[in-house]
């Protein structure tokens, strides 16, 4: 089963998805706080949903991060946000993709499948 | 007679033939003295009148000089017998050389010079003299002559030759110069005049050019704003005060400078503008920042304008760079406000959207298909809430020139057939949908699909209910136009102009029946006209309109 994790400061959203993508059949784990999947050392998530502003860290330098670590490199990064530029900032920090909230479940859920299928392949 | 020589004694004979042998002798001499050259003329009085006799031999060379002479010339004897006199001073005296020879000269003196020419005269004979006097001419008409008196010898005795000389036509040439004098300086004193209102012309002038000057360097160096100009070539030749004081240097150091204080990010934009604005005559306009006298980048608003001539060239630019910085900082604030805004706005957004969705999956799932429907309306009535508040930020950002274009090529048919889809998931109107061959378009995908469900919502919007709403695109090769036609309320005529204008919403009785902020289509046109395309609209009222964007395929 594939795993995603689950970064954003809005306990909300992080219900939301995680109760999508299970009924889609992932296996989620969430946090409100994006350092926290800086400390995971095994066990690493196939996905990563990564918020861009979070209070207290911001998702850009998490994305960073994660790239720069030989163990996180090759985790594709969907960027979330509401911030219009999101679709530049994907870019530049190297993300696999970006969905730009409010989303839609259906498209939310392809996307998910796709890049997974993808990294499968 | 026989008896007188008879007569005569012996005695009176000899003393006779005496006197006869001495008058022989002297006529002898005389002829001699003739001969010799050494005699002139011959004073014989006939009739008790004095005559002259020249000897014309010896004396021709003067006579034809005296005689050709203008002036007149007279002897007169010791007793004012006109001795001699030429033909030039008869003329004088308008009468015959027969009535003047002979004639006492005082006798041509008018009464009024009589005793003073005698004077003249009395004196003359111990020294020359001159004097001017009138002479009686041609029918009384008086001469201003100059008498020239000298002593002469002649035969007889010392005689006087007074040479007369016509003033008339000196004293004319005198008058005539007197005259022309008092033209001279009359005009003189007019050019005088005229100069003086001249130079109090250019007096008055210079002053008012003065003050003129000074007011325009009072304005210009008060005037809240950084002022040039320039030559029709480009160079700048003038700078207000405000520029010196802003840049903190002087004339020599900055002057023409102006490139060197912009902003390195701005120095190109603004060097080609410029030359654009030069070789065309176009106006010039930027926004740029600039380094002021402590090294700090305050954003400007510079443009300018050429100023033309009669034969329409241009003889300078005027120029204004208006610091803008405090009012950019307050745009960069309510930008950052609007961004901020509109990201807390979207945050309960997406809550609220993301559990209806899943309340909707679990009644579809469940069977529950009319709450599953209710809940669809729902999440209709939040996209609308969401692509308000997109709106809402786009707008900010058209203005401020931050909309940003993520320039992608893609598939256009296949964009139009994703908008449709998605479009019709949610829409009350039938779509009828005729496209024609594809092509690839370079531009902002999103952004282009937005202006695509704007013109559908629109159509929707102002539709009767379950009205059709027709698409149809059309293939140019260098460019691709789609059409949106609706058959609903239509657009008056005089504010098709305006309906791509922001905040413009179409005037009618049901306004208030008709959502919108009157964004979106202030919002495509930008986008539009951001991808070097044209948006246009053909309505009729009452009919329905049909909304098109044209734009160039690669």
């Amino acid at each position: 089963m594939k795993k995603i994790f689950i970064a954003d400061d809005d306990p909300d959203i992080l219900e939301i998805l995680s109760l999508m993508l299970r009924m889609a059949g992932y296996q989620t784990q969430t946090s409100s706080n994006a350092n926290d999947i800086l400390k995971l050392a095994d066990n690493l998530p196939d996905l990563i949903l990564l918020d861009i502003w979070m209070s207290g860290t911001d998702g850009r330098d998490i994305c960073r991060q994660l790239k720069e670590n030989e163990l996180t490199r090759n985790i594709p990064v969907v960027f979330l946000s509401a911030n219009s530029r999101i679709n530049e900032i994907s870019k530049e920090y190297n993300a696999r993709d970006f969905i730009a909230k409010p989303f839609e479940m259906d498209f939310l859920l392809k996307k998910v499948r796709t890049i997974l299928s993808e990294a499968t392949v | 007679m026989r008896g007188m020589y008879i007569e005569k004694t012996y005695g009176e004979l000899v003393t006779q033939i005496e006197q006869l042998k001495l008058l022989l002798s002297e006529a002898q001499e005389t002829i001699e003295a003739i001969r010799r050259g050494e005699v002139d003329a011959f004073i014989v009085k006939n009739n008790n009148v004095p005559e002259v006799y020249t000897l014309k031999s010896s004396d021709q060379t003067y006579r034809i000089f005296i005689e050709k002479m203008t002036e007149g010339a007279v002897t007169i004897s010791r007793e004012g017998i006109i001795l001699y006199c030429n033909t030039s001073f008869a003329n004088m005296l308008d009468l015959p050389l027969t009535k003047v020879l002979g004639q006492s000269f005082e006798n041509f003196i008018p009464d009024g010079y009589k005793d003073a020419v005698s004077r003249l005269i009395a004196i003359a004979w111990a020294e020359e003299c001159k004097a001017e006097i009138i002479l009686p001419g041609k029918n009384k008409n008086p001469i201003p002559v100059l008498l020239s008196l000298n002593t002469m010898e002649i035969a007889g005795g010392l005689a006087m030759s007074i040479i007369i000389t016509d003033l008339s036509s000196q004293k004319n040439a005198q008058e005539e110069l007197k005259q022309k004098n008092a033209q001279l300086e009359q005009a003189q004193l007019i050019t005088k005049k005229m100069n003086d209102e001249l130079e109090q012309t250019v007096r008055e002038r210079t002053n008012e050019l003065y003050k003129s000057r000074e007011h325009f360097k009072f304005l210009a160096d008060n005037i809240p704003a950084i002022v040039w100009t320039a030559s029709p070539d480009g160079e700048m030749d003038y700078f207000n005060k405000r520029w010196y004081d802003f840049t903190g240097k002087d004339y020599v150091q900055v002057h023409k400078e102006f490139r060197l204080f912009i902003h390195p990010d701005e120095t190109d934009a603004y060097q080609n503008l410029w030359n654009k604005a030069i070789s065309t005559g176009t106006p010039f306009e930027l926004v740029h920042r600039l380094k002021d006298g402590n090294l700090e980048y305050r954003w400007h608003f510079s443009q300018a304008l050429p100023f033309r001539n009669d034969d329409n060239d241009i003889v300078a630019w005027f120029g204004i760079s208006t610091d803008i910085d405090e009012q950019k900082r307050a745009l960069e604030k309510k930008d950052e406000f609007i961004s901020i805004a509109s990201h807390e706005l979207k945050t309960p957004v997406t809550s609220i959207k993301g559990y209806v969705q899943l309340l909707r999956y679990n009644f579809q799932q469940e069977g529950n298909s009319h709450a599953a429907d209710l809940l669809t309306k729902a999440d209709v009535q939040i996209n609308k809430l969401t692509s308000l508040i997109g709106d809402l930020l786009d707008v900010s950002k058209i203005e401020n020139g931050q909309l940003l274009y993520h320039e992608e090529k893609f598939d256009f048919n296949e964009l139009v057939k994703e908008i449709i889809e998605e479009t019709e998931r949610v829409t009350k109107h039938p779509i009828k949908c005729e496209l024609a061959a594809t092509c690839t378009i370079s531009g902002d995908r999103n952004k282009i699909g937005q202006v695509i469900t704007n013109f559908i919502d629109n159509a929707g919007k102002y539709s009767p209910t379950g009205a059709v709403i027709n698409i149809k695109t059309v293939n140019r090769k260098t460019s691709i136009s789609l059409y949106v036609q609706d058959y609903g309320l239509g657009i008056p005529k005089d504010q098709q102009a305006k309906i791509f204008e922001r905040f413009f919403r179409v005037n009618s009785e049901k306004e208030n029946t008709y959502a919108g902020l009157g964004l979106g289509l202030y919002i495509s046109a930008e986008i539009i006209k951001r991808h070097k395309g044209s948006i246009g609209v053909e309505s009729e009222q009452g009919k329905g309109s049909i909304f098109n964007f044209e734009l160039p395929i690669i």
